[in-house]
């Protein structure tokens, strides 16, 4: 569903991202951690299309992000790290024009935003305007903006910031609702990026951890734990090691 | 190209929704009012006075085309100058200080959908401005006969002014984040382009730009003055409108590199 070729991404003299490469199935969810600066939100724009690599390429649903970019971007629903939001837009007609130029046909649009209230809790404030909704809200505006089109790839950057513990449990259950097969209903990839270490253990089956721009981890939560550590031990050792071994080299 | 008229239907209701198209709107008719009735009123004084020094010559050429509506179309599109860049600063600008401009790009929209979008909305902006002062010219027809031709000519000039004031605008607005700077970035390029024809006058009579004939040419060219003067005189020549359809052109191709400049920066 999500293919990575050896994505990389150099701003002047920095290597941001260097030659991450991965392959996501159907309904996987990932959970995608590193510390802040390690190249997470530059890897998961690159993915979206909104930034070119300079290296490498992504497949989304089988279609190249730079060679064919419009199917490939349709096939990709993207909460980015602060919600795209038109303050001065109400919810439902706001919905209703992201369905739009998402390219859905118009007649499936009705349909698609009332599911995306449904999903997100937004019903009761469909009509209220963005601007004057609360953190959290916004929050599930974004994420209904990222699933209104229904689309097979889900990238949210961060997407419970800001809420309450009770909305916290909403959204991480919506998103595995999202990923597991019903009949009927799309099932979804999800590459979900945070510092919520329970997070992860709570909905993501899978791990892969970014540092410096590169991939250190890549596997499977149960087999990563299985020795009795904790995440926040193996991201603190991953995370440590890597720095030491870039030391030892600047030093050679 | 399909999503065009999605785009620009949102960034013509955001626009109302915001005070910006009320203030606008409002100045413009105020202002237009204001114009339109000392223009008369000094057309009116000037008719008494040739009547009472009886110069009758000077009389028969007088007529409500010239001395009425052309200038005051004239200074309607120097009022544009003033407004235009209060409709356009938000254009780009403000969908990179929201972060919509993410949901943009990452939206399966070619860039010519964005620019064009925002664009026409503003256009379709411009079109009600001068729907509204061409009420005025209007009322002339129920006192008197001005020329349906020459006053028509007037009003598409002020419309083309307009509409290239706006891609223009635009233009301000793609290379910023901020919407002050992208109003007054898009203010000072007007002037410029409005001013240029004077600095060639200047020019001319200083001999310093007139004597190399062809920079003081191109001056002339690039200003927006000359070629929206002929229309309100009613000469329709298509070398003027090609100088809007160039003006508009490149500064979309100009707004559209701007935006994409996100992905190679």
């Amino acid at each position: 569903m999500i293919e990575a070729k050896g994505l990389s991404k150099r701003y002047g003299d920095l290597l941001a991202v260097d030659r991450v490469s991965f392959t996501l199935q159907r309904g996987e969810v990932v959970g995608f951690l590193g510390p802040n600066g390690a190249g997470k939100t530059t890897t998961m724009r690159m993915l979206t299309g909104f930034l070119p690599p300079t290296d490498g390429t992504a497949l989304i649903d089988g279609h190249d992000m730079f060679q064919d970019p419009l199917r490939a971007r349709r096939a990709v629903g993207y909460l980015p790290e602060s919600p795209p939001l038109y303050p001065e837009m109400d919810v439902q007609g706001f919905l209703r024009y992201v369905a739009a130029i998402k390219g859905m046909p118009r007649g499936d649009r009705a349909r698609a935003v009332e599911r995306s209230l449904e999903r997100c809790g937004l019903v009761q404030v469909r009509r209220r305007v963005i601007g004057t909704l609360s953190k959290g809200y916004r929050q599930r505006v974004g994420i209904a903006q990222a699933i209104v089109h229904d689309p097979p790839v889900l990238i949210l950057d961060e997407p419970t910031v800001g809420l309450d513990p009770v909305q916290i449990r909403e959204i991480r259950q919506l998103i595995k609702d999202l990923a597991s097969a019903r009949p009927g209903e799309t099932q979804h990839t999800v590459i979900l990026s945070t510092h919520i270490l329970p997070e992860v253990e709570a909905i993501c089956p899978r791990v892969m951890l970014i540092h410096r721009g590169r991939k250190v981890v890549d596997s499977p939560l149960a087999e990563l734990t299985r020795g009795g550590q904790t995440l926040e031990e193996i991201f603190a050792r991953e995370t440590a090691r890597d720095v030491a071994a870039a030391e030892e080299g600047d030093a050679a | 190209m399909k999503r065009v008229g999605t785009v620009a239907s949102r960034e013509l209701r955001s626009l109302f929704v915001s005070p910006v198209a009320y203030v606008v709107l409002t100045l413009f008719a105020v202002l237009g009012g204001f114009f339109f009735l000392s223009t008369v009123l000094s057309f009116n004084e000037y008719l008494i006075q040739l009547q009472q020094f009886q110069v009758f010559d000077e009389l028969a050429k007088l007529n409500l085309n010239d001395h009425v509506i052309a200038p005051f179309l004239s200074t309607m599109s120097v009022v544009l100058l003033f407004l235009i860049p209060g409709v356009t600063m938000s254009l780009f600008a403000a969908e990179k200080a929201n972060g919509t401009d993410e949901l943009l790009l990452t939206s399966p929209l070619t860039m010519w959908d964005i620019v064009l979008g925002k664009f026409l909305a503003g256009a379709g902006f411009v079109a009600i401005l001068v729907a509204l002062v061409g009420v005025f010219p209007l009322l002339l027809f129920v006192y008197g006969d001005p020329e349906v031709g020459k006053t028509a000519a007037g009003l598409i000039g002020l419309l083309l002014v307009g509409i290239t004031y706006v891609a223009i605008g635009a233009f301000a607005s793609s290379v910023t984040r901020s919407q002050i700077i992208a109003f007054v970035l898009a203010f000072v390029i007007l002037l410029v382009v409005w001013m240029l024809s004077f600095l060639a006058d200047l020019g001319a009579a200083g001999g310093a730009v007139g004597s190399s004939g062809a920079l003081g040419a191109t001056l002339r060219w690039i200003s927006s003055a000359d070629h929206f003067e002929n229309l309100v005189k009613g000469l329709v020549d298509t070398a003027d409108l090609a100088y809007f359809g160039v003006m508009i052109g490149s500064f979309l191709l100009m707004t559209k590199a701007a935006v994409e400049s996100v992905r190679w920066r």
